[in-house]
């Protein structure tokens, strides 16, 4: 399913040009970034793919859909938003029945409503806190029921808003395994994040935002060695990316295994001094 | 989410220049006025001739008017078609038609009724929207309003919002899960039984949070209290609310020696 | 001087069974800056309540130990003076407004009219607090209608405002753009040598390696390591216990696997260290041709 989105402008009520002319088109499958800084829109991009927010002018098509033309609860069909706050996005008794409140308003039949359930459980590694109450959770597990009701639908194309603030380690590869699991079932999958180096080593395409607009977009081997426009909206290339600028490699490297393939290559063809080059 | 918690409207009129205090005694006695001052014209006269000039010398006037009417047209109508059918005594007929008569009694009091309740809705519209709310809670609190009233003002004046804020986070999650909240009216309430649990459950959470939250920014300090606003109160002012004292004394002997 | 003063604290939550804390002992040099790590639910956010008297005062439950702030034991303060000592930036960036003011400007200003400062002063530390974090153009805005680190900004800033003597600050940084959290970084850092006690839970373990002066990683709510970010960020039983290290690290421990970092150089936790040793590999190397 592809998302095309085509000059939105965006003002919230108060007055506040949160978007200025962003146009973009994703296809069906594909993992995108989004970065940028505190208040660049990217929120307000988002909830514009799932109908929250129509665009005062321009337009976002979903497949065949126009958002401005269909409801939020029949965009929800195609398309999964996980907020950023996760405060007031949960709102039932149990996990059990969150994960499975997405999925038996989709009307699958019972049986695909309980394996969905049980798989999207299984995912978050929730099992053993089915029956507890969301709110009981620390706001780390929460965010983790979020993910799961909102995966458990099954949509194919997944939105996810700073899935990985305050998370530890082990539950960022949660998370990224969820995230290649659904790419491996050809789900698009857009990620709002500042989480530079969790963007460098888990996405392709990364689209940089600033001020209500797009500043670069393209494979992350591309983006995130801009370090200039980076800067303009308060992002910094990722952490090995910057150790291969510092080093001189030619190449922007994005993780460990670029970073040592390169250094690799260096050691074994040594002619080219390092600091002589780039 | 809200764009705004508050009637307040920005400008710089020298009504929004005006001690807080004089705005709400000068609202309470064209209000006291209205209802206990002789003559079937008089509310009418105060809310064309002072209340509406006023709105205009705040820069508020289209505004005051369209909110006025917007919410007083409904009771109006409803005022009107009530008491000048079924007034109790009503003697002279104007015109009737069917089973019905209009009386002009009816007329008058529906007439009388709908013009206090004009003014006084009309009067605190006015007040409201030249007066910033925490401004007017301060001035209260240094003429001896206890902070802590003040404070649950203040918080009540936004809990509306904040509610209605909370409800429509909920009811976008729900929707952004694929819930129906449109159409026929049972599927609505049921759309909106869901709702309520989280909504109560998620503000006593808030509430909670909110008691840290205020306690960490010292609200329950001993030592005394000091305001980012100054309120001016000049003299003139003084005496201006002195004539509204005397102003409401005239009016409550018109009624006790007419 | 010793601000902060732990022994022996252990603390369990009313109605659970586990204490979060346990058997915690630390102390902590005025003008020191000290980051806490560790997995989640380690006890990271226990801790901050507990030095910013919130445990025992606002949550009760069961405390057992010495806890002496500022030469004080916590268990005597009264909360609503305390908190002028020490300030507290809470986890949650989303619900840390009063609730009573109508822009970001009051708000920030709402603590400072607490403690009755006078409204010149009140003005100067608002408007300088609102350059320091970013916030300037957001003065006149609802501090409801904000995007989540610009809600960040603001509640970093209202107790920033009030000028504490000991900082505790919980996450500070989870919503923030990452030039923005390297300024927070460095505005910590700043008020540190100005002499402010800083106490800062945080997952972002390449920050800490450049700021801060000390680590302590919590884990299950014992203190499992202590010492400065290059002692602690590298010890090689971080991954056990579920904390993160810094690509830095993890780049050269698995080159070092290959032999491709200086056997005598200790793992680096930072940009400059992890360029100095991968250069000094590739000057080794160059000699060996
Ligand atoms: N409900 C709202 N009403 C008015 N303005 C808003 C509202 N929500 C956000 N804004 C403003 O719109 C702009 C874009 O906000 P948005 O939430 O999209 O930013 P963001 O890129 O997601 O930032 P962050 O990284 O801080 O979450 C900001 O200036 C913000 O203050
Ligand atoms: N209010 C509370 N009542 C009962 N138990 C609590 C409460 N707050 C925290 N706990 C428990 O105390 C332990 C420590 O939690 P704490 O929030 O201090 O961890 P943390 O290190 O801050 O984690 P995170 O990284 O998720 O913020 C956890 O087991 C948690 O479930
Ligand atoms: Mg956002
Ligand atoms: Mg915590």
């Amino acid at each position: 399913m592809r998302i095309s989105i085509e000059d939105v402008h965006f003002v919230y009520p108060g007055g506040v040009e949160a978007l200025r002319g962003v146009s973009l088109s994703i296809e069906p499958g594909e993992r995108v970034a989004i970065v940028g800084q505190n208040g660049a829109g990217k929120t307000t991009l988002v909830k514009h793919l799932n109908g929250l927010l129509r665009p005062t002018r321009g337009r976002v098509r979903i497949g065949d859909w126009d958002t401005a033309q269909v409801e939020v609860h029949r965009l929800a069909q195609r398309v999964g938003y996980v907020f950023q706050n996760p405060d007031g996005q949960l709102f039932c008794r149990t996990v059990a029945e969150e994960v499975a409140f997405g999925p038996r308003n989709l009307g699958y039949t019972p049986e695909e409503i309980s394996q969905r359930v049980a798989e999207a459980l299984a995912l978050a590694e929730l099992e053993d806190k089915a029956e507890a109450n969301p709110y009981d959770l620390s706001p780390s597990w929460r965010k983790m029921v979020a993910l799961a009701s909102v995966i458990a639908m099954d949509t194919p194309i997944v939105i996810f808003d700073e899935p990985t603030t305050g998370q530890d380690v082990r539950t960022i590869r949660r998370i990224e395994r969820m995230i290649e699991m659904l790419s491996q079932r050809g789900k698009t999958i857009l990620t709002i994040t500042h989480d530079i180096d969790f963007c460098a080593e888990n996405f392709e395409r990364v689209v940089v935002m600033g001020q209500g607009r797009v500043l670069l977009d393209g494979p992350k081997e591309m983006v995130l060695g801009m370090e200039a426009i980076l800067a303009q909206t308060y992002v910094e290339p990722p952490q090995l990316t910057r150790l291969g600028m510092r080093l001189g490699f030619e190449k922007t490297v994005c993780t460990s295994e670029q970073f040592l393939e390169t250094l690799r290559r260096r050691l074994d063809h040594p002619q080219s001094d390092p600091r002589a080059e780039g | 989410m809200v764009e705004r918690l508050s009637f307040y409207l920005e400008r710089s009129s020298p009504l929004h220049r005006l001690n807080p205090t004089t705005k709400l005694v000068v609202a309470f006695t064209l209000i006291l006025v209205a209802f206990l001052g002789p003559g079937l014209l008089l509310p009418s006269l105060i809310f064309l001739l002072i209340l509406t000039p006023l709105s205009f010398v705040g820069q508020v006037g289209r505004e005051f008017l369209r909110t006025t009417v917007r919410l007083l047209l409904p009771l109006f109508a409803f005022l009107f078609v009530m008491q000048s059918l079924f007034y109790p005594g009503g003697k002279t007929v104007l015109f009737g038609f069917w089973i019905f008569s209009v009386k002009l009694e009816g007329v008058r009091f529906a007439f009388l009724t709908a013009t206090r309740v004009l003014v006084m809705v009309s009067s605190f519209l006015l007040l409201l929207f030249t007066t910033h709310p925490g401004v007017l809670l301060l001035d209260l609190t240094q003429r001896g309003l206890p902070a802590s009233v003040a404070y649950i003002l203040a918080s009540t004046l936004q809990i509306i919002p904040q509610m209605q804020a909370k409800a429509a986070t909920i009811l976008d999650a729900q929707r952004s899960r694929g819930l129906d909240t449109s159409g026929s009216l049972g599927r609505r309430i049921r759309a909106l039984l869901p709702l309520v649990g989280p909504l109560v459950f998620g503000s006593l959470v808030d509430v909670e949070e909110r008691a840290i939250a205020i306690e960490a920014r010292g609200f329950r300090s001993s030592r005394p209290k000091t305001s980012l606003v100054e309120i001016e109160d000049r003299p003139l002012e003084r005496a201006l609310r002195w004539l509204c004292l005397l102003a409401i004394i005239l009016a409550l002997g018109s009624r006790l020696w007419p | 001087m010793a601000v902060i003063e732990i022994q022996n604290l252990t603390y369990t939550y009313p109605a659970t069974s586990h204490p979060a804390l346990r058997e915690v002992s630390l102390t902590v040099e005025a003008g020191e800056f000290v980051a806490i790590i560790g997995p989640n639910g380690a006890g990271k956010s226990t801790l901050c309540y507990t030095l910013a008297g919130f445990i025992p005062h606002f949550f009760k439950g069961e405390l057992q130990g010495e806890v002496r702030v500022a030469g004080q034991d916590i268990r005597r303060v009264r909360l609503e003076d305390w908190v002028l000592k020490v300030g507290l930036v809470f986890q949650n960036p989303f619900n840390q407004i009063s609730g009573a003011k109508f822009t970001v400007y009051e708000e920030i200003a709402f603590g400072l009219e607490n403690i009755g400062v006078p409204r010149e002063e009140m003005k100067r530390r608002v408007e300088e607090v609102m350059a320091l974090t970013g916030i300037e153009d957001l003065a006149d805005r609802s501090p409801y209608a904000l995007s989540g680190g610009q809600q960040q900004r603001v509640a970093l800033a209202s107790i920033l405002v009030m000028q504490p003597e000991v900082l505790v600050l919980d996450e500070p940084t989870s919503q923030l753009d990452p030039i923005g959290t390297r300024e927070v970084f460095q505005v910590i850092r700043r008020l540190a040598h100005q002499g402010v006690t800083i106490i800062m839970a945080e997952h972002k373990v390449e920050w800490i390696a450049e700021y801060a002066d000390r680590v302590i990683a919590l884990a299950e709510g014992r203190v499992i390591g202590t010492g400065t970010p290059a002692d602690v960020l590298t010890d090689p039983r971080l991954p056990d216990y579920g904390i993160g290290i810094s690509r830095y690290t993890a780049v050269a421990r698995r080159a070092a696997g290959e032999g491709l970092w200086p056997a005598e150089r200790r793992l680096p936790v930072t940009l400059d260290e992890a360029e100095a040793g991968f250069r000094a590999v590739e000057e080794a190397h160059a000699h060996l041709h």
